[in-house]
């Protein structure tokens, strides 16, 4: 099956190293980095397993041009003008730039970037996934095997190994969709 | 004319919500006396964090890198809520 292009932030990534099933990412995506990312990242175990999946093609470098970041900029000033919203950062405005303009699904768990995108109209149709949804999906599409016993397994190692917490509400919608659309529950 | 449409206040107000819930949750599982025993630069940043979720200024405010003051929360049992 052929795969989408994705383009994540650091944060995305920096979390993904230390998940146990960091490598089905690309089951689903082959991901760019922006090279404002890559300066961000420095730990030994995550530069080695960048290093190792720019190596095999399931990543690779996103190179800004001067009109992307300059629209990025205007990102970065457009969400410091929404009330109560996280800042939206270079490295996550240039995602969303990507997004819009290469049509690349946008991997964050920036909420800056998350809410901008849904409250700018004009970058309405940029798409999102957060480990949530990525999450779903590899179960959905059987790269990840769900536990019909414990269908919110596979969310909560992400969440251990992570120290990440999803929002209740949209772990409780996954869980329901992993029961109905795998686990025969109506 | 109102200032914003509805649909606009609306997001807003469900986002308003998401927060509130994060920042709940940050405070809950918080490791306060883990937090309370750092030295002010660090004890600081954290709560920053914890109040805002802003990762990139908390780390600025620690003096830390992005990758090192997320595994500081990690210590801090301060979870990334999205």
């Amino acid at each position: 099956m052929s795969r989408s292009f994705a383009i994540a932030d650091t944060c995305f990534l920096i979390d993904w190293a230390r998940y146990r099933g960091r490598d089905l990412l690309f089951k689903l995506y082959i991901v760019y980095v922006p090279e404002s990312v890559l300066r961000e990242v420095k730990s030994e175990s995550t530069i080695a397993w960048i290093a190792s999946k720019l190596a095999s093609g399931d990543l690779a470098l996103f190179t800004e041009t001067e009109s992307e970041v300059e629209e990025a900029r205007s990102i970065m000033e457009r969400s410091r003008r929404m009330p109560n919203t996280p800042a939206v950062d270079l490295p996550e405005a240039i995602c969303i730039v990507a997004g819009r303009r290469r049509g690349y699904v946008v991997l964050t768990e920036n909420r800056g970037a998350l809410k901008f995108v849904e409250l700018a109209e004009d970058y309405s149709g940029v798409i999102i996934h957060r480990s949530l949804e990525i999450l779903l999906q590899l179960q959905l599409k059987r790269y990840l095997e769900p536990d019909c016993g414990d269908p919110a397994l596979r969310f909560r190692e992400y969440e251990e190994d992570t120290k990440h917490l999803f929002p209740r509400k949209d772990l409780l919608n996954a869980v329901a969709t992993i029961r109905r659309e795998l686990c025969g529950e109506t | 004319m109102p200032l914003f449409d509805v649909s606009y206040a609306e997001k807003l107000k469900k986002w308003e919500e998401l927060e509130r819930e994060a920042r709940e949750l940050r405070r809950r599982f918080a490791d306060w006396g883990f937090i309370e025993s750092l030295p002010p630069r660090l004890r600081e940043a954290l709560k920053y964090y914890i109040e805002t979720g802003d990762i990139r200024r908390a780390a600025r405010l620690a003096g830390l890198e992005l990758e090192d003051f997320r595994e500081l929360l990690r210590r801090a049992n301060v979870p990334v809520v999205v």
